[in-house]
């Protein structure tokens, strides 16, 4: 998308940054985008089968999605412009259903067979009104699969100092979503349920030299509504959720090496028990002849929900055996390299993405239901004039 | 524990912030590979296995709606 040395690469780069972040560093950043930009992605995710060794009738396999993205960034006049994605996934595979003992004493997962089959089609919507020295964006989007549904609006501003060197950006959204369960061979417990989830974010991003920039954010989330997933056969969640993230960002220019390093980190806390740490590292390489390179890394842990346990103690008021609730470390490593061809950019993006119970800071039960995966994107994007 | 590390976060904040960078000196950062986010379709598709896969989410940006991802 995004092409170095051509007057349009840098205002093109600032737009696509401002459709998902409104703190930007430069005052250009409150230009509209002059130009029209279409980006497409194909992407795959593949799990590992699950080892047989975690697994109550063997080696089994898990969740596949095949997704196509679409992306139009567009000016609409002078001091606006329009911003829309569509998402179009196909789901497959199978999902831990339950965790059980055996009668050694070890955890299995019962997975729930190659049952699921779902589609999922998202459209967003956002216009963004551009000031002298700021930026207002009101979204709207929606979900649809064939046992989900999300409306969702959200707002956000950004002002710059009169210098230019600070960013205040501030953000609030609202979602609505209702589930009806598909009734398998195993029916669900629950036949219509609902949730609403509220935010609120604020931000602050700082030029600290000629070639560095901060950011610092904090956002608090709160979810009310039915929390519990319905395909689990051991699961009862509380009905409302209190989350809070610290977000950090740092990047760096190495105009002598072509190249730009990125940090980013995120506290997460929340009132079930879970707290997590996140770490981004990324290193962007301009080569010769168009071509980018950018190697990146995460380190991802989380503690445990408090009522998380291999084997869901149902004599509790809430529990719960899903892996995503227990204590973990995840690592992954992943690579993206662009090419620039003129008025369109190709990129293909490859990551590897493996989780353990040991790769943690946290104690905990490591769950049998962790999961490995391979992901893949296919990009090509296009500046009309 | 955010209430602690908030104000060693605003402090750092406030001791970068002394040094003057003029218009002129920012060519660097206005780069593509300075943005905060390089390529934002790419980056939706990452994060969107993250937050299915993990129990945390958010963190930059006002949060959007769920999905039922397994």
């Amino acid at each position: 998308m995004a092409r170095v040395g051509d007057a349009r690469s840098g205002l093109a780069v600032i737009t696509s940054s401002a459709l998902m972040i409104p703190a930007l560093q430069d005052a250009r950043a409150d230009a509209p985008p002059t130009f029209t930009q279409l980006g497409l992605r194909y992407g795959q995710y593949r799990e590992d089968d699950n080892a047989g060794s975690n697994t109550f009738g063997g080696r089994q396999e898990r969740m596949e999605v095949d997704s196509l993205h679409f992306s139009l960034v567009a000016p609409v006049a002078a001091d606006w412009a329009l911003f829309m994605d569509i998402d179009r996934e196909e789901i497959s595979g199978a999902s831990p259903w339950f965790v059980g003992q055996t009668a050694e004493g070890a955890s299995k997962v019962f997975m729930s067979g190659p049952s699921i089959r779902d589609t999922r089609t998202a459209v967003s919507v956002t216009t963004r009104y551009y000031l002298p020295r700021g930026n207002a964006g009101l979204n709207y989007s929606h979900s649809e699969e064939d046992d989900y549904q999300s409306d969702a609006v959200a707002l956000d501003g950004a002002v710059n100092s009169a210098d230019g060197l600070t960013t205040y950006s501030a953000a609030v959204s609202y979602a609505d979503d209702r589930i009806e369960p598909t009734q398998g061979a195993t029916p669900t417990d629950v036949k219509r349920e609902e949730k609403q989830i509220s935010s609120l974010w604020g931000g602050v991003s700082q030029i600290i030299s000629a070639h560095a920039v901060v950011r610092f954010g904090l956002s608090f989330s709160y979810r009310d509504g039915y929390l519990t997933d319905p395909y689990k056969a051991r699961d009862s969640r509380p009905d409302s959720r209190r989350e809070w993230a610290l977000s950090a960002g740092y990047r760096h220019a190495l105009p002598r090496h072509r190249a730009a390093v990125h940090v980013d980190y995120r506290l997460f806390d929340d009132d079930w028990g879970v707290q997590s740490h996140t770490l981004d590292l990324a290193w962007h390489q301009r080569l010769a002849a168009r071509w980018q390179l950018a190697p990146y890394g995460r380190y991802y842990s989380q503690r445990q929900a408090d009522f998380f346990s291999n084997g869901a103690n149902e004599g509790g008021r809430y529990f719960a055996d899903d892996h995503r609730l227990s204590s973990f470390g995840a690592i992954s490593l992943g690579l993206r390299v662009s090419y620039d061809l003129g008025d369109w950019t190709i990129s293909l993006d490859g990551e590897r993405y493996r989780s353990n119970g040991s790769w943690g800071i946290y104690g905990g039960e490591e769950s049998p239901a962790l999961v490995d995966a391979w992901r893949m994107a296919l990009g090509l994007d296009l500046l009309l004039d | 524990m955010t209430g602690r590390l908030l104000p060693v976060l605003l402090a750092t904040l406030a001791a970068t912030a002394c040094q003057s960078v003029a218009p002129w000196e920012r060519g660097e950062l206005a780069r593509a590979e300075m943005q905060w986010v390089v390529d934002a379709p790419g980056q939706r598709l990452r994060a969107q296995v993250y937050d299915s896969k993990e129990a945390s989410s958010g963190g930059v940006g006002a949060a959007g709606g769920g999905c039922g991802c397994n």
